[in-house]
């Protein structure tokens, strides 16, 4: 079985997933997962795809290029090792690290360097900076796994003294609770 | 995925509202520490209190910083010991009262409730026995409380009763003259009284209910009032009715919190996992108040015209809140109104705005009734 995975980027308007599925289509392709993004104007969209045999990737991604460079769109395409995740988590808990402060450079490369350096990993990120001081007009909402097995109390005191240090607010929650309060 | 808006507000009301969970409090059944021997009857106490409640701060504490919400006390709740100990006379009852008090000290809660005697249709030999203790009990010893059932809706009233506590109140006050009448804050007298209210000093394990239980209290008078501010600063023309749907989501948010707690502490513990409770019980923090919930509701202070009806909606919306969230809500669940513990409140009192008889009247709507008020301690019987 031939896997690819293909990664659409360009402006957002309507039309564009419509147009990557029809060449998939035509191309006999399966898909077996998207997901899609849209930060300030830009569309990004990332699909997993089946190939038949008989499909050589390069010609796919050549069909693929001509049919979205007039939508201004580019194409990356590479194929999927089927051989599972690249790193093994041990048991693990979730939970959602958010900051909010005034902007500045490297705000998220200094959180993410400590999360990564205790081995845990970002399931989900959402960052926003729309600038100046007003600390509701800069956050970052990072969900992430944090592995039973670490040092739990170390990660928060990093967290806590960059976050200090940044002139951020932080907080570190469990996952649960924001479920518990506005799920049903 | 949790969306922006979901995380933004759940932080907010952790961090800037004060919700914390108010109170765990395990009840324990001491009916098989039956014994007509004290001093047997004693240690059966002590020990099972030990070994069922050994580890109920630790767990606690762990839990409140894995969620990053306080568990702001723990505490126990006990049989009505005028059943468990029914035999014994009104001095080996304030014996009994010692012992419960050592075994909250050697777990490490600040208070264990359950001094408590059911005598809403008669007053029987372990009942008297207890209330004759009450006074000396709670005057001798710092975390044990007592609370009497005087009266039930099929019951009616008994006035023996009644005319017993109005004496007993006014002893245990006198014997703790000098400790702003200490003793008299550990002791509720009852109609109708819950079997498993966790919020002291009213707590007791009523009959009917298993070995050993987790109840939860939950508060968070500051987070429904600002949901309330920012509601009406969003949109000034909301009606009544928004606003009551507004508060009954908010109830329903802050319940969510002590039943995911609750239960994780009672799974950590191996106990079974009661009720949860959620009481507007406000703190004198700033920003803890149920005093100030009635103003941002445009009231000029609780107590004026319109309180009671203000409350009859606060507290209908809290309990409808409440009982989607969980379906084990227990204990009173409304709002709580103790005058001397709401900063807002008590200024009520002092401006004149909130009287006797206002509190008296809003007990109509609202299942507690005095609270928390200083009468001067020579008010005659």
């Amino acid at each position: 079985m031939n896997k690819a995975v293909i990664s659409v980027l360009g402006p957002d308007r309507p039309g564009i997933i419509a147009a990557v599925t029809r060449m998939l289509f035509e191309k006999n392709c399966n898909i077996e997962n998207v997901s899609q993004t849209i930060l300030q104007s830009e569309f990004s969209g990332i699909f997993i795809v089946v190939l038949p045999s008989e499909q050589s990737l390069a010609d796919l991604h050549g069909y693929l290029e001509e049919g979205l460079t007039p939508l201004n769109h580019h194409v990356f395409v590479k194929p999927l090792e089927v051989t599972g995740p690249v790193f093994t988590m041990a048991r693990s808990e979730p939970f959602v690290i958010t900051t909010k402060g005034p902007d500045r450079k490297g705000l998220v490369a200094a959180i993410t360097e400590i999360i990564a350096r205790y081995g845990v990993n970002v399931t989900n990120l959402q960052a926003v900076f729309k600038g100046g001081d007003d600390p509701n007009s800069n956050i970052m909402i990072y969900e992430v796994d944090i592995p039973a097995d670490i040092d739990q109390q170390g990660l928060y005191t990093d967290l806590r003294a960059k976050a200090t240090e940044l002139s951020l607010q932080i907080s570190i929650q469990h996952r649960n609770i924001f479920e518990a309060i506005n799920r049903i | 995925m949790l969306t922006e808006r979901e995380i933004l507000s759940t932080l907010e009301m952790l961090e800037n509202e004060h919700l914390d969970v108010r109170t765990v409090t395990l009840g324990i059944n001491l009916l098989d520490c039956a014994s007509h021997d004290l001093k047997r009857f004693q240690d059966n106490v002590l020990s099972k209190i030990n070994d069922l409640a050994g580890g109920l701060v630790k767990v606690c504490d762990r839990v409140g910083n894995k969620y990053g919400i306080p568990v702001v006390n723990k505490r126990i709740s006990v049989s009505p010991i005028a059943v468990a100990a029914a035999p014994f006379s009104s001095s080996q009852m304030i014996e009994i009262a010692h012992t419960l008090n050592r075994a909250a000290q050697e777990v490490n809660v600040d208070f264990i409730g359950g001094f408590s005697a059911l005598v809403e249709k008669g007053i029987a030999k372990g009942d008297r026995a207890l209330i004759d203790a009450i006074p000396e009990a709670l005057a001798g010893t710092d975390r044990v409380c007592a609370s009497i059932n005087v009266a039930s809706t099929r019951a009616g009233i008994n006035m023996d009763a009644v005319y017993l506590m109005g004496q007993k109140i006014k002893r245990a006050a006198s014997l703790t003259a000098r400790r702003d009448g200490i003793a008299c804050a550990k002791l509720c007298v009852f109609a109708n009284i819950p079997q498993d209210i966790p919020f002291m000093a009213g707590a007791y394990l009523g009959i009917g209910e298993a070995d050993a239980v987790i109840n939860v209290g939950v508060s968070g008078p500051g987070v429904v009032k600002k949901a309330i501010d920012r509601a009406l600063a969003a949109d000034p023309r909301m009606d009544l009715g928004q606003i009551s749907e507004l508060i009954k989501r908010t109830a329903y948010k802050v319940t969510r919190v002590g039943e995911l707690i609750g239960r994780e502490v009672a799974a950590n513990l191996d106990i079974r996992f009661g009720v949860v409770d959620l009481s507007l019980a406000p703190t004198p923090n700033v920003g803890d108040s149920v005093g100030e919930i009635f103003q941002s509701l445009g009231l000029l202070s609780i107590g004026v015209p319109g309180t009671t009806a203000a409350l009859a909606l606060l507290n209908d919306a809290v309990k409808k809140g409440g009982a989607f969230a969980s379906s084990h809500v227990g204990g009173l669940s409304g709002a709580f109104i103790p005058v001397s513990e709401d900063l807002n409140i008590s200024e009520s009192a002092a401006a004149g705005h909130l009287t006797l008889e206002k509190l008296e009247a809003i007990t109509s709507v609202c299942s507690v009734g005095l609270d928390m008020v200083a009468l001067p301690g020579d008010t005659s019987d």
